[in-house]
Formats: structure tokens, sequence, C-alpha cells
């Protein structure tokens, strides 16, 4: 209890305190200006590093995964994508995983029965929530491009006309505000019902899920419930974009309260399981072809072996061998 | 077989239950449709209906009520909090706000296109 508890109480508090520091104190500049800069230098700073991080690790072996038959012999029908050989097949693996979460496909659930029988079944909930889920927060994260740039970019304005495809409600309901919700919402409360993953669930796996949480519940209010004037909103964004340091102008709290919790997660990402956003590219298993049976791989570090061979054996002895009556093979 | 029958046992009643939905909002909405619209009422359209801050910000809650309680509804006046009358039309807006960009200035700055113009006239359309 404590473990949901806990990340519950702080994504509150971090959302409380915009709120007083705007409201009462009066410290926009702080929140619109000192903060949403310190975070984003943080987060590409801090991003950058554990991916530098990752990539000089050396990565000697390939590391087969049993999912598909690895190309050997031609009469051996063989998995181009599951057990890549050439590196666009690799790559294709790797895109699979990262746009249609290819390895969650495959997740099965262990039943016990009444009967004592244990079974195995497909489980493929996991799977579409979190497609749901990450790709909702993609289409929301691209359309708020409108507010960062005086030309929106074509495809922003595609996807809004898309995602507002209903028509219902003004300003127009979106479908992926829906879908984050209803999405972020099943994959928490999949954590506390199933007492497996329940066991298995940290502090760490519920604080960004209640602080995403929490910034798509201060976005969607600003739309659709407290409704707040959006022009000063992308007068500052804009001016934020250009590295302007002006104050910015009469901007409801919540926006604040909004932008906090953003600048919070931005912050808290390069230190938390939320690197996996850059890191599946980088995952040995996923991005590595399978041709062992083709290639020799050679550990880099491994110390130089002095071998001898048999010739340079048979070199040294060949005149005590042959006077022992031993066969030789060069004479 | 079997999975299929699960389904029929699922969808048959879920469809009754929409069907009865369906029809207990329609019959709820059975109004009957009035004959020639009502005479235009004496308004006033020289004030602001509310305050600019409260506009910017929630003008288009205001146009979606006018719209539903104007075309669903029949009532084409508004109140204002501080008595005065208006018409419940664009044209009630538009009359003060007669700069043709009125609207579109901000909308277009902050990319938001909604879709009145779909039905109604833009006044970047009239002379």
């Amino acid at each position: 209890m404590k473990k949901i508890l806990m990340p519950v109480v702080m994504v509150a508090v971090l959302a409380i305190i915009p709120y007083v520091g705007v409201e009462f104190l009066k410290l926009d500049y702080l929140f619109g200006v000192v903060i949403p800069y310190t975070a984003t230098a943080l987060f590409i700073a801090g991003f950058l590093y554990r991916i530098a991080d990752w990539l000089i690790r050396p990565v000697p072996f390939r590391i087969p995964t049993t999912a598909g038959q690895e190309k050997s012999l031609d009469w051996i029908k063989r998995n181009r994508f599951e057990s890549p050989y050439h590196a666009w097949e690799a790559v294709a693996r790797v895109l699979s995983e990262v746009l249609l979460f290819r390895s969650l496909f495959r997740n099965t659930r262990a039943e016990l029965h009444k009967d004592a029988s244990l079974a195995y079944a497909s489980d493929k909930w996991l799977w579409l929530g979190g497609l749901a889920f990450h790709w909702s927060l993609l289409v929301i994260v691209l359309r708020h491009t409108r507010f960062f740039f005086v030309m929106v970019p074509g495809f922003a304005d595609f996807l809004d006309h898309a995602d507002s495809f209903f028509d219902v409600t003004l300003p127009a309901f979106y479908i992926s505000d829906a879908l984050a919700l209803g999405a972020i919402t099943f994959l928490t409360a999949r954590r506390f019902f199933d007492a497996k993953v329940r066991m298995i669930s940290l502090p760490t796996d519920y604080f960004p899920l209640f602080l995403i949480g929490g910034i798509v519940l201060a976005g969607i209010l600003m739309r659709y419930v407290v409704r707040l004037n959006i022009m000063p909103v992308k007068d500052h964004m804009l001016q934020l974009m250009h590295f302007g340091f002006d104050p910015p102008g009469q901007i409801g709290t919540l926006f604040y309260v909004h932008l906090f919790l953003i600048s919070v997660l931005l912050v808290y990402f390069p230190l938390s399981k939320l690197m996996h956003m850059g890191a599946i590219f980088l995952s040995p298993t996923r991005n590595l072809c399978n041709n062992s049976r083709e290639k020799r791989h050679v550990n880099p570090w491994n110390s130089d072996i002095r071998f001898r061979t048999y010739s340079e054996y048979e070199d040294e002895f060949r005149e005590k061998m042959k006077k022992a009556g031993l066969p030789v093979e060069k004479q | 077989m079997r999975i299929k029958r699960n389904i029929l046992f699922i969808a048959i009643p879920a469809l009754l239950v929409f069907a009865v939905i369906g029809f207990l909002l329609q019959s709820g909405n059975a109004v009957e449709t009035p004959g020639a619209p009502p005479p235009p009422v004496a308004v006033d359209s020289t004030k602001c209906i509310a305050q600019t801050e409260y506009m910017r910000s929630n003008h288009m809650k205001v146009l979606n009520e006018w719209r539903h309680s104007s075309v669903r509804e029949g009532n084409r006046v508004y109140t204002a909090h501080n008595g005065s009358r208006f018409q419940k039309s664009l044209n009630t807006c538009l009359g003060c706000h007669s700069n043709k960009l009125f609207c579109f200035n901000c909308h277009m700055y902050a990319n938001v296109k909604p879709k009145c113009w779909n039905c109604h006239l833009s006044p970047m359309e009239t002379p």
C-alpha cells in the first residue's frame, strides 16, 4: 500500500507547488521561464549522457533469441525478421519493436485452474493497452507543436484534424485524450489488481504513471473544463522557443501546474525507467544480426593467447621423433 | 461453436439495451416541430454580452450553448447577467466586432480551426 500511496502523495505535492507558487507568491517567472529552461537543459544533457554511456559499452557477442530460425543451410527455412541476418532485417526487427511492440504481442498469461492444472494462454491486453497509451501520447505531443511554431507543420494539422474527427463538443473532442486517459487507467489498474504484477511493482513504476496521468488530466481540464485564454500561452511558448527571457503574460494557474509537472517529468526522465524511450533502440537482443553461425565474433578485450600449433611442435621435435620412429607429417 | 454462442449471448442483450436507451432518448426529444420561426425579439446588440476576459477563454462555450438552445429548443433570446437581452446569432457578435479578421487573427495564430464556417457564412466571404 505504501508503495502506491507514496507516489500519489508525491505527484499531489508536485502539483500543489506551482499552484501555491503562482496563485499566492506570484512566481510566474520562476515557473514559466526558469524551471522549464532548466528542466529542458537537464533532460537533453541527461538523455545524451545515458545514451552515450550505453553506446560506448562494447557488445562483443550476438545474443540470439529463440524467436525464429537462424540462417544456416539453404534447405532450412529461416525466419527473416525474427532472426535477422542482414542489417536491414535487424532494422525492421527494431522498428517492429518500437512501433508495434512485437515482444509484448508474445505475452502469455499463466493461470492455475481449480483442478490444480496450470494453463498458459495468449494475453494481448498489455500489448493493446501499451500500444494505445504510447501512440496516443505521441499524437498528443505532436499535436502540441501548434503551440511551439508560428507556422504549424503540416503533419500536426493533419493529426489535429484526424484526432478531432468525431467533431463533438466545443473545443472539439480529441480521441487521443480519451485513449491516453483510458489506457493509463487500465495500465495502472492492472498493477493494482493482478497479484503477480502487484508483487513486482515498485514506486518507480507507479510514480511515472501518476505523473503522466496528472499531466494528461491537467491538459484535459484546461481544454474542456477550466478554459484558459490560449493567446498568452502561445506567446509565451513561442518566445521560449526563441530563447527569450521575457516574463509570461496573464495565464491561468492550471497552465503552470501542467508545465511544472512536465518539467518534473523531463528532469526525472534520464534518471528513470522512462529511458526505455532511447534504450529500446540499443537493446542487443533486437538490434544485432543473428549471424554467429556465419561469422566468428571475437571478444575484443580477450588477452592474446599464445597458441602452439601441431606444425610448430613438429618443427621443434622432428629429428627426435624420426629417431624414435614416430610418424611425421613433413619430412 | 461455443465461442459463437457466447458472443450471441452478449451481443443480443447489448443491442437490446442500446435500442431501449435510444428509444428513451428519442422519445424524450419528440418535440412538436415549430411552424413559422418566432419573430425576432427586439434586442440590444450594442453592448458586450460579458467581460472581455471571460469571453477570451469561454466564447466557444457560449456559442455552443447558443447553438444548442436556439437550434434544438428554439430559444433565440439570451439574457446576460446584467439583464440586457441579445439575439442568439453570430450576427449579434459580428455586428459590433465588425473587423473582418476579428475571429481569424487569434484563430490563425493559435491554429484552432473550428467548423463554424462549414455552415455559416464567414466574415471573409461577405462583401
